[in-house]
């Protein structure tokens, strides 16, 4: 009938019908009631908790529900006002059964009779103030397919993670999958045997527990063929030992008091092989139910103010903004984007996820197995950011959550003492580069070019990086730290060398990541590219945080290298006298020599005999009389090695303000190397003493040069020439006497004169001469450098006035601090005395006002322009006026 | 983008080299120890001038005499969001590494757009679209920066070629 009527009518009918009774409703819901009101009191019914059977609550009571409406209007009613449970697998409530009615015995008539329920047992009254608990709803956490839980109960798994297939219907158990730990039957003799007991050992008691590897029937059947059967569940199913493998998985009916449902927090390396086990190889993550656990377990999402916050779920869905306080669950977020902007919204925690963008600098923090990794951003999906580390340049892939804006840099630098690209030993033949750092654990690439896992505990100790270290390249070339090489052949790697060690060389490129960069390699087996050392020098200029290298006093000592000698060794053929050791005393001739040593023919026994060259005093044939070898021919040298102060600008060694017989060994003469015959210098003559090295001429000038007794010019002596001052007998150096005639300084027409010229005009052949002319009156040559310290102090020999200069270290004077302007920029007659870098001459002209001497001053070894070898003998140029700036140094020692 | 920004330094030079030409000493110090370094978030390119050269102090102790220098600089300061021009110099599969101008930057393969595949059988290995686009080491690349991280005497960043009129530039 009423179907016949049209809609509206329906509804007038229906109203009336139905209309009135909404009104009338308790007065609960029209005012607000304070809920101690509400609470019950003693007037109220009581609560008793009846036991029963666990796990059968809720059947308990259906049956009570069952016979109420079975008794409903009869003469024996129900005498109770209410029944109910609260069972459950974690409920601590489980058990009992509750039942509200005025009188216990009511509850007697009511239970009487039903199954699983035992209210002859000891009911439990609750007491008036936990009544309201037991109502008190606690939301079951509900298992869905899919979702994540951790299992508990077989102590093998405990802790693994778990995937819910399936939840039985009465909620008790859940199907699962998880990864199994196998071992095939391996330690199945160990489950056999007794222990000390003579008990069975328990199995599953606890030792190590194989790891977590996918089911493989190969190896199953491999090892025990007859506990595997296919199931025929699928396609690769299979039954092994009673449990049941699908695709290699695991799958189990587990009770779910043996899961853990809460807190999982499975991280994304542990899903992602679930996740791999799809036959086509795609990913089948379901990051909604990832999602889902994780959300479960926000709590230890710590948000700290500063962090970006976006807020994902809820009605503020979309906000963005900084987080600025967070008590408990709530985060106060200062909105910095959209309509809100600028506002501050409290928002609880559970919708929130830290949000980041491409390019930023993130730290992961947190259970990841990335913690500690700095890096940046490149990739955001939905939770998952991918981020590119600092330290290795790969990339990874981890939640929002775990992820923190970093300002810091690097962090897994190291680990301990060890740090990345160190070089450790690992046995006493093997050593390996760092090149990975885990929290853990390092890896590294040892020599032959493997790379390990290892603990930092395995490691031997930690080989310092030897700054020194030098190896040997293909070619033969030097390779040190931190040059560039390449590999010969094979992949033609580029890198900087980082280590050596041995013939092993571990070289860091930038264009790959495999290892970090580095890879080994042996010495042998590359060409270098650009050695450091030859850059540095490229760069030009020396260091000026240091001693300018042209102001050395007297860089020659330590450093210079020995003056090599061509040809065959002058020792050979010598007659020698030992002058050590068990053999001292005894003549022989030379017959062989190495660069230390010398086999020496004796005379008295006939025999061959190994001595070290610095013990043997060498002697003329003839006479016996000491003499020197080296210096004999070499004069040149000397002469080259007579660098005029500002030479040293070429930053050799030779550089600096050596007298120009310094810079050589000490005892050579300019004057030598030109003619042995005639221009022989005093020394050589004088040959009473090793160093030879005297000034000639003095035989009148008896030791006037002493730089200590004052009238002199002390200093003259300092240079060759100055030794001439000796001859003066007086304060004056030659220069001086010969009319202050300069070689250099063309300045002046009689200026450029060189002493020696000079002589001509003074007419005494001592005095005029440079030393080299003196040459050619035999004993005119005043040695310049001098020899050796000792040398000048006695001299035995007819011309007795040793050169001054020569105990005097020899620094040139003007070198110094007289550098005149004639000296850098007027070429020395005979060569052109460059001045080697420009500065230099600047600091020529910073000299103070030039003093004839001065103007003499440029030196053999200022024209040799820094070519060692190719230096002219002082002789060969006769006009140099070594003595410079003779008079200025009287204040120098 | 480049800049000129004024700077200031302190330059400390060794007394042996105290004279008349000392300042030109300083300023060819301050080019030398400045000039092409990364200070902290720019580059200095080069030094235009050094226009400020105060008197020296005697450090004690030392002896170096310190000179605060005042010199204007060509800098280049990379911005997030820049687009520079950068040449490939690494490629493997999960980006390619390139470098522009002193600047090192990776290009990470999330960040090209999707027909950009890695190609491994390639000789060198490449990431092409198997079109118009081929990035092999070598490769003059025009890349938009994603983040800059600078750490001491280096910067470092990434960059994306997703984006209109980025990626290879025909040479």
């Amino acid at each position: 009938m009423e179907a016949s009527l049209d809609a509206e009518k329906q509804a007038e009918i229906l109203r009336e019908r139905y209309g009135k009774r909404a009104p009338a409703r308790g007065f609960g819901d029209s005012v607000v009631v304070p809920k101690r009101l509400l609470l019950p009191s003693v007037e109220d019914p009581s609560i008793w908790a009846v036991r029963c059977k666990e796990g059968k609550e809720r059947e308990v009571v259906f049956s009570i529900i069952r016979r109420v409406e079975e008794r409903l209007g009869t003469k024996n009613e129900v005498p109770i006002i209410s029944a109910f449970e609260r069972g459950g697998v974690n409920s601590v409530m489980k058990g009992y059964i509750y039942v509200e009615a005025q009188r216990q015995n009511d509850i007697m008539i009511a239970l009487d009779g039903i199954l699983n329920v035992y209210p002859r047992t000891k009911m439990i009254l609750v007491e008036i103030k936990d009544m309201p608990d037991l109502l008190r709803v606690t939301k079951t956490p509900n298992l869905e397919p899919g979702a994540w839980v951790r299992i508990r109960k077989p102590a093998k798994y405990a802790g693994d993670l778990a995937q819910i297939l399936d939840v039985t219907e009465n909620g008790l158990e859940a199907r699962v999958r998880y990864i199994p730990r196998l071992d095939y039957g391996v330690r199945d003799d160990a489950l056999a045997a007794l222990d000390a007991n003579g008990k069975r050992k328990r199995p599953g008691a606890p030792g190590p527990r194989p790891p977590q590897r996918l089911f493989s029937e190969v190896e199953a059947r491999k090892r025990q063929p007859r506990f595997v059967t296919a199931s025929n569940a699928g396609p690769n199913c299979w039954n092994y030992m009673g449990d049941e493998f699908d695709n290699g998985f695991l799958v189990k009916d587990i009770k779910i008091q043996a899961l853990e449902v809460k807190d999982v927090n499975p991280t994304l390396e542990e899903v992602t092989k679930f996740a791999s086990g799809a036959e086509d190889g795609t990913e089948n993550l379901d990051l909604k139910a990832l999602a889902a656990s994780l959300k479960d377990s926000n709590t230890n999402v710590a948000y700290v103010p500063g962090d970006i916050i976006e807020v994902y779920h809820g009605e503020q869905r979309g906000v963005v903004g900084k987080a600025t306080n967070v008590q408990g669950d709530i985060v106060t977020l200062q909105v910095t984007e959209g309509d809100l902007k600028g506002q501050t919204i409290e928002v609880p925690n559970k919708g929130l996820r830290k949000r980041f963008r491409a390019g930023d600098h993130v730290k992961v923090i947190g259970g990841s197995r990335f913690r500690d990794e700095v890096g940046m951003v490149v990739k955001i999906v939905d939770d998952r950011v991918t981020l590119l580390t600092d330290q290795t340049n790969t990339e990874i892939t981890v939640f929002s959550k775990d992820l923190r804006e970093a300002d810091d840099i690097g962090g897994q630098g190291s680990l301990g003492q060890y740090s990345l690209l160190d070089l450790v030993q690992l046995d006493p033949t093997t050593v390996g580069c760092i090149v990975k750092v885990d929290r853990e654990s390092l890896v590294v690439l040892e020599q032959h070019g493997e790379t390990k896992q290892i603990m930092p505990s395995q490691i031997t100790n930690l080989l310092p990086k030897r700054k020194t270290a030098v190896a040997a390249d293909r070619n033969g070339s030097e390779i040190r730290l931190d040059d560039v090489v390449r590999e010969y052949g094979g992949q033609q790697r580029q890198g900087k060398i980082i280590h050596i060690h041995r013939s092993f060389i571990f070289l860091h490129t930038n264009t790959t990541n495999e290892n970090a960069g580095v890879f080994v390699t042996r010495a042998s087996s590359v060409n270098t590219i650009a050695a450091k050392g030859g850059r540095i020098n490229a760069a030009g200029g020396p260091d000026l945080d240091s001693m300018n290298p042209a102001l050395k006093r007297n860089p020659a000592g330590n450093n210079a290298p020995p003056p090599k000698s061509f040809g065959p060794d002058r020792a050979i053929n010598q007659t020698v006298t030992i002058k050590k050791g068990g053999y001292k005393g005894l003549l022989g001739i030379v017959k062989d020599t190495t660069d230390t040593h010398a086999r020496v023919e004796l005379h008295t026994k006939g025999k061959i005999i190994t001595v070290a060259k610095a013990d043997l005093a060498f002697k003329d044939k003839v006479t016996g009389r000491p003499i020197d070898i080296t210096s004999r021919g070499r004069g040149g040298y000397g002469g080259g090695g007579g660098r005029g102060g500002f030479g040293g600008g070429g930053g050799d060694w030779a550089g600096g303000s050596r007298t120009p017989s310094a810079g050589g060994g000490s005892e050579r003469t300019p004057a030598w190397g030109s003619s042995k015959a005639t221009a022989r210098t005093p020394a050589w003559s004088r040959n009473e003493n090793t160093a030879g090295s005297r000034t000639p001429a003095w035989g009148d000038g008896s030791r006037t040069v002493n730089p200590y007794d004052g009238s002199r010019t002390s200093y003259g002596g300092a240079t060759s020439y100055g030794g001439a001052t000796s001859y003066g007998g007086g304060s004056r150096t030659p220069a001086w006497q010969s009319g202050a005639m300069t070689p250099a300084p063309d300045g002046f027409g009689h200026g450029s004169k060189t002493p020696a010229y000079g002589g001509s005009s003074g007419g005494d052949a001592w005095r005029a001469k440079t030393p080299a002319y003196g040459g050619s009156g035999g004993i005119s040559a005043p040695t310049p450098g001098a020899s050796g310290a000792d040398s000048w102090g006695y001299t035995p020999a007819a011309y007795d006035a040793p050169t001054p200069g020569a105990g005097l270290g020899a620094p040139t004077p003007a070198a110094l601090n007289a550098p005149t302007p004639g000296a850098y920029s007027a070429p020395t007659p005979m060569v052109s005395a460059p001045t080697p870098g420009a500065w230099q001459g600047g600091w020529g002209n910073d000299g103070g006002a030039p003093t004839p001497a001065a103007q003499v001053a440029p030196t053999p070894a200022a024209s040799g322009g820094g070519v060692y070898y190719g230096a002219p003998t002082p002789a060969a140029y006769g006009p140099e006026t070594p003595a410079a700036s003779g008079p200025r140094y009287t204040d120098d020692d | 983008m480049f800049f000129l920004h004024n700077l200031e330094r302190r330059v400390t030079l060794h007394p042996s080299y105290f004279g008349r030409n000392m300042h030109d000493l300083v300023t060819t110090k301050l080019v030398r120890d400045v000039e092409g370094t990364c200070a902290g978030d720019f580059y200095i390119i080069a030094i235009m001038d050094a226009f400020d050269v105060s008197e020296g102090r005697i450090l004690p102790g030392s002896g170096l005499a310190e000179f605060t220098v005042g010199y204007r600089a060509v800098v280049w300061r990379p911005f997030k969001g820049e687009v520079v021009d950068s040449i490939a110099y690494s490629v493997n599969p999960h980006g390619f590494f390139a470098q522009a101008g002193p600047l090192r930057l990776f290009v990470s393969s999330h960040l090209m757009p999707d027909e950009i595949q890695y190609d491994a059988n390639a000789t060198p290995p490449q990431y092409t679209n198997n079109a118009d686009i081929v990035i092999e080491p070598g490769t003059h690349v025009r890349v938009k920066l994603m983040g800059l991280r600078t750490e001491v005497g280096e910067m470092w960043g990434i960059g994306t070629i997703n984006g209109d009129f980025l990626g290879c530039l025909q040479v």
